[in-house]
């Protein structure tokens, strides 16, 4: 039996198929990497948020920015908002290395700002469109949603969940370091 | 007179022009959502949900539709933001060909290994048979089979 070469190509079979479901139950099926990364940054335009103005992705060209999609009715985003307000002091106001841009979506600017003064955020804050246009653009699966833009608009990267503060020191790293734009 | 009718004629055939259009952009735009997954569930099409993404999906594709974009383009656009992921069929090209035609293939090759393993079961059954049929002991042979058989006999 050993030396059929029938029984090598069942085993073969078998072996591959168990193979799959085993790497398959390793992998989060939710989650893909965004085809944004390396490329370009989509365009947007978004209305600023308590008196702040319109923002769009021209005005950011030169600067890396950390770009956060966060909404009120968002549980997880209350666990980054203090670590997004404490990057905006360290990383913006007294490094200047970034800026952190946050753009709240599926929401109405009375509830956005009553959650930006709730959680003490001091940095640029704009809405989406109702039709989601910056949401769609960068394709996101929920809220929180971050994404690494490098100073000349590149997608650097994309961190689906609450960001944390060891992430945002790695991303500082990484447009600080000898390869950053 | 005649004219302001003519014009009011005019004002009604664009009119249901319009109507048309817009049932047949509703369509489209019910077509195309049916064959992109709502980002937010589970195994649901964009057509079938009433997610806040779906929602703005199914608008956005009606605002490409508008302006005059083919399907293969807005498909695009969404495989752009959100990877193959979101098609809920693979594409009919590249890679995607592959799972297109896999399981076809696969059928075929198991239904030719399970045609070919029963031609040769026929043919050698075939055979068989017309080995029987054909007496290929000699006289020799036999009269020694017979001998030797009723020697057993009598013991």
């Amino acid at each position: 039996m050993l030396s059929s070469w029938k029984f090598w190509a069942v085993l073969g079979g078998i072996a591959v198929v168990v193979g799959l479901f085993a790497y398959g139950f390793t992998v989060d099926p939710n989650f893909v990497q965004s085809p944004l990364v390396g490329g370009p940054a989509p365009p947007f335009r978004v209305a600023g948020l308590d008196g702040r103005p319109p923002l769009s992705l021209n005005d950011l060209r030169g600067t890396p920015v950390v770009l956060n999609f966060w909404a009120s009715w968002c549980v997880a985003c209350r666990d980054e908002a203090a670590i997004l307000q404490e990057a905006h002091l360290r990383y913006e106001k007294e490094a200047n290395v970034l800026r952190v841009v946050g753009i709240a979506i599926q929401d109405t600017p009375e509830k956005a700002v009553a959650f930006a003064k709730r959680f003490g955020k001091t940095y640029y804050l704009g809405l989406d469109t109702p039709s989601g246009e910056a949401s769609l653009a960068y394709g996101l699966y929920g809220v929180p949603e971050t994404f690494l833009l490098a100073a000349d608009g590149t997608v650097l990267d994309k961190r689906i969940g609450p960001v944390t503060r060891a992430g945002l020191a790695e991303w500082v790293a990484r447009i600080s370091g000898p390869d950053s734009e | 007179m005649r004219l302001a009718m003519l014009g009011t004629m005019a004002v009604l055939a664009a009119a249901c022009a319009w109507a048309l259009s817009g049932e047949e952009l509703e369509r489209r735009v019910l077509e195309i959502s049916s064959e992109l997954r709502c980002p937010t569930c589970q195994a649901i099409s964009v057509k079938d949900s009433e997610a806040a993404f779906s929602r703005q999906i199914r608008g956005k594709v009606r605002a490409m539709l508008a302006e005059g974009k083919t399907e293969e383009q807005i498909k695009d656009f969404f495989v752009s933001r959100y990877g193959e992921w979101i098609l809920r069929a693979p594409k009919k090209r590249g890679v995607g060909l592959i799972l297109w035609f896999l399981p076809g293939g696969a059928i075929l090759f198991v239904g030719g290994l399970v045609g070919l393993k029963l031609y040769r079961n026929a043919r050698s059954r075939e055979a068989l048979e017309a080995g029987a049929a054909e007496d290929t002991i000699s006289e020799a042979d036999r009269s020694r089979i017979e001998r030797d058989l009723r020697r057993f006999e009598e013991g």
